[in-house]
C-alpha cells in the first residue's frame, strides 16, 4: 500500500477559546539558598484542570503558593487572563490591593485543611455568604438563598446553615469549603490536597462532588496532590515534580499509564494495586 | 490510478512501541515495530496474533495514552489529521471528545456514581439536555440486559459481567467516528455478546471506523471486515 505525504495542516484551536487563562514561564522559588521550584512552565486553559504531583520537598506546595499570590517568585511570570479586556496581566508585580481583589474575585483557594479556609466562628451559611458579600451583595434574601443552594450542590443538609462548621464532621467541613469558595464564581480554583486526610470513602464522595461541580461550572483547576488516584479522576493534565523541577508532563492517564521519566516510574510502580 | 483516501481517518506510519524501564537496568521491551496501515470510514479492522504480540499497545497508542517509541499516527479530525502522539494534551482531549473512543473491558469509575449518571455522562459531556441523555442512557441499559432496578446503584458491586456491560452502555450510548474496542466481549455471556456485536455492527454501517481486539473466532468474524495480522510485528521475538 502506498501512503500520501500527510497532511501537516494540523489543527489549532480545540475549543474555541482564544487564549490561555493563566501562563506560568520560568517559575523560581528559592528559600534562602533553598531552591523550592525551579524553572516551572505551563498554561492553563479555560474548564482545564491540571494536576501536580510528586512526594513531599518535591516543590509542588511552594509551586502553588507562588501561583495563587501567596508566596512572590524569585523570579519568572506569572500572566492571568482577567477578563476585563485588559489582556494578560503579570500577577508577580501587582499592587497588593488589585492582587487581593483578584483573588476574591476571579480565584478561589481550596486548602487541604478546612479550617484554614473556613472562618470557625460563623454559621455555615455565613461562611458560604461572605465572598458574595464582600462582593457587594447586599441583600440578605438573595446572600441566603445561595448559600441554600450551594448547600444543595455541596450535599449539606439546609436545616444546618446556621450551625458553626466547628460542629460538622471533616467531610462536611471540607465541602462547604468548596461551597465557600465557589459561591462567587471564580475562573480558577487551586486546590491543596483537597481530599488529604479525609477516610477513603469521604474522599470518594468529594471526588465525585468536585468532578460534576467543575463539569457543570467550566472552572479552571490547578490540584496538588500526592494521590495518584486523586489525579486520574480529577485532572486533565498531569505535571510531576521532584526536586523543584518538573521532570515530566502531559496528559494525565498517559502519564500514569505510560511514564517515560524514571521517577515517574517508580512513582506509578509504587502505588498497591486497589 | 489515485488511492481514494477520502473516507481515510486512521493512519498508522512506521510506528514502533518499545517500553524501557528504567528502574530494572534500563530493561527494553519491544511490543511491535515499524507497523503502518490506515482505517477507513465504515471498516472494522480486527487486530490479529497471540497474546504479547502488542495489539492492546497499539490500541493505546492509538487512544493516546502510550506514546510511540518511533512512527507515527494521525487521526482525522475536524476535517485535517492530528498527530496523536505529539499534539498537546488539549487537542488529545478534543480528540477523544469528538472522534476518538475506546471501549475496555474494565469500568473504571469512581465509586458512588449510580449506573445511569455513568451512562449519561458522555452525553451531558457533549451538551445534551438530561431529559434527552437520560432516556438515550435508559435505552442503552436496557439493551444491554441491565434490569432498571439498577440502574440507581452504583456499579462498585455489581458482578464483573454487570459492570463490563454498564462500561458498554457508557460507551455506545455515542458513537464516536473511530471506535477502538479492546476484547468488549470477553466474559460475556452469549446473549450479551449478540448485542455487542449488534452494537458494533451497527456503529460500523454508520459510518464508525472500528478497530479492535477480540479473541471469540466467531465475533471476529462476524464484526470484521478486514483482519491486520499482527504476529511478526516484533523483530525481536522469538
Amino acid at each position: 500500500m502506498t501512503y500520501q505525504a500527510p497532511q501537516e495542516d494540523l489543527y489549532a484551536v480545540p475549543g474555541g477559546e482564544a487564549s490561555p487563562l493563566l501562563i506560568a514561564r520560568n517559575v523560581t522559588k528559592y528559600y534562602g539558598a533553598m531552591p523550592g521550584c525551579l524553572d516551572v512552565g505551563f498554561d492553563i486553559w479555560p474548564g482545564e484542570i491540571l494536576g501536580i504531583v510528586g512526594e513531599s520537598g518535591s516543590g509542588k506546595s511552594t509551586l502553588l503558593g507562588c501561583l495563587s499570590g501567596r508566596f512572590v517568585p524569585t523570579s519568572g511570570e506569572i500572566l492571568f487572563d482577567r477578563a476585563d479586556g485588559g489582556g494578560l496581566t503579570d500577577i508577580v508585580n501587582l499592587p497588593e490591593p488589585a492582587r487581593r481583589r483578584l483573588m476574591r474575585t476571579a480565584w478561589g483557594l481550596v486548602h487541604q485543611n478546612p479550617r484554614d479556609g473556613l472562618r470557625m466562628g460563623i454559621s455555615a451559611g455565613g461562611n458560604i455568604g461572605e465572598r458574595l458579600m464582600a462582593a457587594g451583595e447586599r441583600s440578605y434574601g438573595r446572600v441566603r438563598g445561595a448559600a441554600e443552594d450551594w448547600m444543595d450542590r455541596v450535599e449539606i443538609n439546609r436545616s444546618r446553615i446556621d450551625d458553626r462548621p466547628s460542629v460538622f464532621s471533616g467531610g462536611m467541613q471540607q465541602r462547604l469549603q468548596i461551597a465557600r469558595v465557589m459561591v462567587s464564581e471564580p475562573r480558577l480554583v487551586f486546590m491543596d490536597e483537597p481530599t488529604g486526610g479525609l477516610d477513603v470513602s469521604v474522599q470518594a464522595r468529594l471526588l465525585d462532588l468536585l468532578r460534576v461541580l467543575v463539569r457543570d461550572t467550566g472552572v479552571a483547576a490547578v490540584v496538588v496532590t500526592h494521590d495518584l488516584a486523586v489525579a486520574r479522576h480529577l485532572t486533565d493534565r498531569l505535571m510531576v515534580m521532584k526536586g523543584g523541577r518538573v521532570v515530566e508532563a502531559g496528559l494525565t492517564d498517559q502519564v500514569l499509564d505510560d511514564p517515560q521519566h524514571p521517577y515517574t516510574q517508580i512513582l506509578t510502580s509504587a502505588v498497591l494495586m486497589a | 490510478m489515485a488511492d481514494d483516501t477520502s473516507g481515510e481517518i486512521v493512519r498508522v506510519e512506521q510506528l514502533s512501541k518499545t517500553f524501557v524501564l528504567h528502574n530494572q537496568g534500563s530493561a527494553e521491551l519491544t511490543a511491535f515495530a515499524e507497523i503502518s496501515f490506515s482505517v477507513h470510514a465504515g471498516e472494522a479492522v480486527v487486530l490479529h496474533g497471540p497474546s504479547g504480540s502488542g495489539k492492546s499497545s497499539l490500541l493505546r497508542i492509538l487512544y493516546g495514552n502510550y506514546l510511540p517509541s518511533a512512527g507515527r499516527v494521525l487521526i482525522k479530525h475536524r476535517g485535517a489529521f492530528v498527530d496523536i502522539g505529539a499534539c498537546d494534551p488539549r487537542v488529545t482531549l478534543d480528540v477523544r471528545r469528538n472522534t476518538i473512543n475506546f471501549v475496555s473491558q474494565f469500568l473504571r469509575v469512581i465509586p458512588r456514581v449510580a449506573t445511569r449518571d455513568i451512562v449519561m455522562d458522555p452525553l451531558l459531556r457533549r451538551g445534551a439536555a438530561v431529559p434527552e441523555a437520560r432516556a438515550r442512557a435508559e435505552a442503552m441499559l436496557e439493551r444491554l440486559n441491565l434490569p432498571a432496578r439498577l440502574w440507581d446503584l452504583p456499579p462498585a458491586t455489581f458482578s464483573g459481567g454487570e459492570q463490563q456491560r454498564v462500561n458498554i452502555a457508557r460507551s455506545f450510548v455515542h458513537i464516536s467516528p473511530v471506535m477502538l474496542l479492546d476484547e468488549p466481549t470477553a466474559a460475556l455471556d452469549e446473549a450479551n455478546r449478540a448485542v455487542v456485536v449488534e452494537l458494533v455492527s451497527e456503529a460500523r454501517r454508520n459510518g464508525a471506523a472500528i478497530i479492535g481486539i477480540f479473541h471469540d473466532d466467531e465475533v471476529r468474524k462476524t464484526v470484521a471486515t478486514r483482519l491486520f495480522d499482527m504476529a511478526g510485528r516484533n523483530p525481536l521475538a522469538a
